[in-house]
């Protein structure tokens, strides 16, 4: 069970994350969760979207650098020691972390040297791992329940 | 049994002619003197030399008094190698006798002004008599067949016209071959592919990025160049990377030819393209005296060696200008061509003697650069060059655009790639360059002339 996550090329100047911002919502695509990394000319803004083929194609239609990559999305419980947990079973197997970010509070992206065998692992762990439609989900049920309120 | 005929006016059957050594199918269009043998293109060329240097002497004070400083008289010139003898012509005697103070002719025999279009420096102004206009038209005519336009053909013009003479040189050497222009002129790249398809253009002239833009903006409309009428491509108004010209004809289905000029000389139509020597070009030597000199001595190299190219119009009217030095660095040969021509080829003219950079004390050519990008597969043959001053020492600042493909998840990849660019370039150019990746579009597409130095340091 993976996320799919939208990664484009984008220079580092005034703008430019805006740009792709605009094509997404052009194209009616939600961003759940994002990270912006830079060399200092450059940088790769990553994207978990409520709609990743849409997200692509309209990058690609603007000629775009951007690929779909596979990561995995974890939801921790919110207390002292989780994400050390997670780490730690990931790196007793010699699965490095390459990045991470934290989307939803406690909902957190990794992206690992391997992530199919990081997904078995962490499979056997107390850790939830959440899919792309949890992610939809969780998006509704809390519009619902705000809406209660 | 004879093999298929191939026609050249059937999208590719130039490039097929081409690659099957068939030039026979290609026309030319005053054999007589493209393919004359050499002794006898040289004895036009005396004559016209002659006559040249002499109407210059009578005509024009500067050259008048230039030459009788030097001690030479027209008499003097007896063989080809006496235009030695002759004064050089460089830009500044052009700017400084501005406007008309080299025309040998009133203002009311010349029948058309033009100026250059002032890259490097003030413009520079010259008028054709009829007589001129017709060694324009003719010149042209001769190149654009060289890539195979017949009459019928349909040319789209996408240079501006205006002053510049690249946009109106062409048309009138278009019609007189028989073609049909369409003025379109620059800008407005949806509506000229609509015109393309709405008039069935058979031909386009362009600059080589303004064509390469014109592709994208078609591919991006969901244009199929391979089902386009369009068959041509003729490029001028600046070099033409090789690289860059088998992308579009790659991507347009379209052949490709650019040529060469100059407005002090006379603007396109002094050298063009054919099909057998694709990095050369046929000088029009009835028209031109060619000369390869050491830029730094001003004497002659030896055959065939690279030099900077000094030109002599022969029997031009308006503007007789002697031995006219380009700046524009080539060798020139005179072995008979594939494509039947004797008329002697030239490099194609990848750098000048004047845009040599000078990095920490190495020279280096943007030539150079773009031909290394070129051999990257990751990058397209986009490039810009910002050189600077950074903490006392010159800085050689290179950006080149990703190819979407080219792009990974990984910024470590991105990196590897960025050095593996670096250390291509230093090894070619012996400076190392800090290189920056570029978002694909995002260098800057010309109209014009592309603009590709930006050198920063204090002069």
């Amino acid at each position: 069970m993976t996320v799919s996550q939208i990664s484009v090329f984008a220079n580092s100047k005034p703008g430019h994350m805006g740009r792709v911002l605009d094509l997404f919502e052009a194209a009616g695509v939600s961003v759940r969760g994002f990270s912006a990394a830079d060399t200092g000319e450059y940088g790769i803004l990553r994207f978990v979207v409520d709609k990743p083929e849409a997200a692509l194609a309209a990058l690609q239609e603007a000629g775009c650098a951007c690929v779909i990559t596979p990561v995995l999305c974890l939801k921790l419980e919110d207390t002292p020691g989780e994400l050390s947990r997670v780490m730690g079973v990931l790196a007793r197997c010699d699965i490095n972390v390459v990045y991470s970010y934290s989307m939803i509070s406690t909902y957190i992206v990794l992206s690992t040297t391997d992530t199919k065998r990081a997904f078995e692992l962490l499979s056997g762990e107390p850790v939830v791992m959440i899919s792309q439609d949890d992610i939809a989900r969780f998006v509704a049920d809390r519009s619902e329940k705000e809406a209660v309120k | 049994m004879s093999a298929p005929a191939i026609n050249v006016t059937e999208k590719g059957g130039a490039l097929r002619a081409a690659a099957e050594g068939r030039f026979d199918a290609l026309p030319i269009y005053k054999p007589d003197i493209e393919c004359a043998p050499r002794e006898q293109i040289e004895a036009v060329q005396l004559a016209k030399l002659k006559d040249t240097v002499a109407y210059a002497y009578e005509r024009v004070p500067y050259y008048r008094a230039k030459m009788d400083e030097m001690g030479v008289a027209p008499a003097d010139i007896q063989t080809l190698a006496d235009v030695r003898k002759l004064p050089f012509t460089d830009k500044a005697v052009l700017r400084d006798t501005f406007p008309f103070g080299l025309f040998a002719v009133p203002l009311d025999e010349i029948r058309e002004l033009h100026s250059s279009s002032g890259t490097t420096g003030k413009p520079v102004v010259v008028g054709y008599t009829d007589d001129d206009m017709d060694i324009w038209s003719e010149c042209i005519a001769r190149l654009v067949q060289m890539a195979g336009v017949v009459p019928g053909d349909r040319a789209q013009m996408a240079f501006g016209y205006g002053m510049f003479t690249g946009g109106f040189g062409l048309h009138y050497g278009l019609q007189r071959l028989g073609c049909a222009m369409i003025p379109a002129g620059s800008g407005n790249t949806e509506r000229h592919i609509q015109m393309i398809e709405d008039y069935g253009t058979t031909v386009l002239v362009a600059t080589p990025s303004y064509a390469m833009h014109i592709c994208e903006v078609g591919e991006k409309m969901g244009y199929d160049w391979e089902a386009s009428p369009l068959r041509v491509g003729l490029f001028g108004g600046e070099p033409c990377p090789p690289g860059l010209k088998a992308e579009i004809e790659r991507r347009m289905h379209i052949v490709c030819t650019d040529n060469y000029g100059l407005t002090e000389v006379m603007g396109p139509g002094v050298s063009g393209e054919c099909l057998a020597e694709r990095f050369q070009q046929h000088i029009a030597e009835d028209h031109f005296l060619w000369e390869v000199i050491d830029p730094e001595t001003g004497e002659p190299v030896g055959e065939g060696e690279m030099g900077e190219l000094v030109l002599t119009p022969l029997g031009k009217q308006g503007i007789p200008v002697l031995r006219y030095r380009t700046h524009d660095l080539t060798a020139v040969h005179t072995e008979p061509c594939a494509c039947g021509r004797t008329l002697a080829r030239m490099d194609k003219v990848r750098s000048r003697s004047d845009d040599m950079l000078i990095i920490r004390g190495t020279n280096v050519f943007p030539s150079q650069i773009e031909d290394v990008l070129t051999g990257i597969d990751e990058v397209t043959p986009h490039y810009h060059i910002i050189v600077r001053t950074n903490r006392g020492m010159d800085e050689l600042i290179v950006e080149t655009e990703l190819r979407p493909e080219a792009f990974s998840d990984s910024m470590a990849s991105m990196e590897a790639l960025r050095g593996k660019i670096a250390e291509k370039l230093k090894s070619t150019l012996l400076v190392a360059p800090t290189v920056r990746l570029v978002e694909p579009g995002g260098i800057e597409r010309a109209i014009g002339k592309a603009k590709h130095v930006d050198d920063q340091r204090a002069k």
